[in-house]
């Protein structure tokens, strides 16, 4: 009995494995293959006969795509895109979800609820009146604009996030800086921040991720090289110019290396924050 | 008399009464200060999210039309809604709504089901495996989609390559531009996607059943697929639950995806709701019937969100 335990034990590891590595196999390897054509010379990405390893290395479609096309002001436009928005995010929802984590309140549910019920809005039910907001403001494309429609979705996800981790900081340290004399802000700023402060780097990661990876309110708001984030522009780039598979490929592998790095860096601390919003929520 | 009250209060220096940090300092001692800390973020979600989705309401019952100035921008009533109930691209793209939210739902459900499983069996080796499995939840739709775009392209595609090699194919197939085959393989790209946000939320969920229920099951003489039919899948309802309506959402009002996979087409066999309503706005500049369509969307959404919550808390007791 025992026996055929351990030796099921020892089967369904192996069966876990199996579904491990095959999972992780095919999560990489669209990525493998875009850095694969990203580095092949066109005539080995366009044959008749499928060349799985490239016979010559060139960066040739990293280069061309560097130097000769507006590639790097669409990273730059998303970069200070990304930036404000983590910017908004943190001046405005580091306060709200502190405020929901620490305080007891009339009305507190029901706002958090709402909180978590404007994310159900569609976007696209949103972006059109924001264009048409934003351009009676002056604020159609310009990152900006683009940086405070993207707290829409970002803000909401941000507090919920930003709130699990304020849960999970002890409460007696602040008590404590309270009975000392400290203010109400003053506890929040010196104990509770530097306490959260790992959560809320995670935080800030995942929103940023996020606004550099959004493409549809992009799209909309956005309608000149002075704003134009990468997503829209590569897709543009495929529109108009036929942008061939190695310099896409190249662009795309430039776009997702910081999300790469970013994820590696944060992940546990990240996806512990994702979850323990979801789950409360 | 109010004068004499005043002078009784400690005295301040002029600076003092102006510091802004002492001024916030003493502000956070008041009544208010949780709701003044919410005050900012609850702005600027009224201005960015509720102000917008009301206009939208409001224009879903007028005439406009960016790039038909002459039309004007009067009150139509419910002329979107009954242009919408005789469109049959609408009734089209409502059904393809329901397929492609449906099929990728149960898709990402079971895949990310059976890594969440394995996942957390905690073997050696795993937190690196879970990196790269949890890892294409985390890249842009645009690189997604180009990925899959060059890897299911009919001349150039490895997937047919590979295919062909093992014997599953006779020869490249253009899935993207066969009716029959593209809302499978945009279902496919979708799913591997975002599959790893049901294997996240289910990991977390798996660290919350206590292991004495196992041991009881195994002395039992439970089998493994009893165990998660009767332990794990029940203590998991909640957290099911709350993904697949997170899931709902995004697939419904997102339509990023498609967009840049097919934009609808070929013919319109990936046309869904939220494509249809982006494209009306984007294309055709008609934002009245675009806020009708995307009016509707919502509404459904919530309706649909209403009876899960009602049936799952159903089931609960």
């Amino acid at each position: 009995m025992a026996q055929t335990r351990s030796s099921s034990k020892l089967l369904w590891d192996v069966v876990a494995y199996v579904i491990m590595i095959g999972l992780a196999i095919i999560c990489v390897f669209p990525i493998i293959w875009t850095f694969l054509t990203s580095i092949k010379v066109d005539e080995d990405i366009v044959t008749r006969e499928m060349v799985y390893f490239p016979t010559r290395f060139t960066f040739d479609n990293y280069v061309k795509l560097w130097f000769q096309s507006s590639y790097p002001t669409l990273v730059a436009n998303s970069l200070i895109v990304t930036g404000l928005t983590v910017l908004i995010c943190l001046l405005t929802g580091a306060i709200a979800s502190y405020s929901f984590s620490r305080f007891n309140f009339p009305g507190r549910t029901q706002l958090m609820l709402g909180y978590l019920v404007v994310r159900m809005f569609p976007a696209v039910l949103m972006i059109i009146p924001l264009f048409i907001v934003m351009r009676q403001v002056g604020l159609l494309d310009s990152t900006v604009g683009l940086a405070i429609a993207y707290t829409s979705f970002l803000l909401p996800l941000f507090v919920w996030m930003l709130k699990g981790f304020f849960d999970s900081a002890p409460k007696e340290l602040e008590s404590a800086a309270r009975i000392d004399g400290s203010t109400r802000i003053g506890a929040m700023l010196r104990i509770v921040v530097p306490i959260a402060r790992n959560g809320l780097v995670a935080t800030c990661v995942f929103v940023a991720i996020a606004a550099w990876n959004e493409y549809l309110f992009a799209l909309m708001l956005t309608t000149s090289q002075g704003s134009r984030t990468w997503p829209v522009g590569l897709q543009l780039m495929v529109g108009e110019f036929q942008l061939p598979w190695g310099m896409l490929a190249a662009g795309g592998m430039i776009s997702i290396l910081p999300v790469v790095i970013l994820f590696a860096i944060v992940q546990r601390v990240m996806v512990a924050g994702i979850t323990a919003g979801a789950v409360k929520g | 008399m109010s004068r004499a009250l005043y002078t009784a209060a400690p005295p301040r220096t002029v600076w003092e009464s102006i510091n802004p940090l002492r001024m916030i300092g003493e502000l956070s001692e008041t009544r208010y200060w949780m709701y003044l800390l919410l005050l900012p973020s609850a702005l600027l979600i009224t201005a960015v999210v509720l102000y917008p989705t009301l206009y939208g309401f409001q224009m879903s019952f007028r005439e406009m039309r960016l790039n038909r100035p002459d039309v004007g921008t009067d009150w139509v009533f419910f002329k979107h809604y009954i242009r919408m109930v005789n469109d049959p691209i609408f009734w089209l793209s409502l059904r393809n709504t329901a397929i492609w939210v449906t099929s990728s739902i149960a898709l990402e459900f079971l895949i990310g089901l059976t890594a969440a499983l394995a996942l957390n069996r905690n073997l050696p080796g795993t937190k690196l495996l879970a990196v790269l499995i949890l890892l294409p939840y985390f890249l842009p739709n645009v690189v997604a989609g180009h990925m899959w775009g060059l890897m299911l392209d009919p001349r150039l595609g490895v997937i047919n390559d590979l295919l062909m090699r093992v014997g599953l194919l006779d020869g490249y197939k253009a899935w993207f531009a066969d009716p029959k085959t593209a809302m499978a393989a945009a279902i496919i790209v979708e799913s591997w996607h975002s599959f790893p946000f049901f294997t996240l939320l289910i990991m977390a969920g798996l660290k919350g059943i206590p292991a004495d229920l196992y041991k009881a099951a195994d002395i039992d003489g439970a089998g493994p697929l009893a165990q998660l039919r009767l332990i794990t899948l029940p203590m998991l309802k909640t957290i099911i639950a709350a993904a697949v309506i997170l899931r709902v959402i995004g697939l419904v009002n997102s339509p990023d995806l498609l967009l840049i996979l097919t934009s609808g087409g070929p013919g319109r066999s990936t046309q869904v709701l939220s494509l249809y309503a982006f494209q009306m706005a984007y294309k055709d500049f008609n934002f009245g019937y675009a806020g009708a369509l995307s009016v509707v969307m919502f509404v459904l959404l919530m309706g649909f969100a209403w009876i899960y919550v009602r049936l799952s808390k159903v089931n609960e007791d």
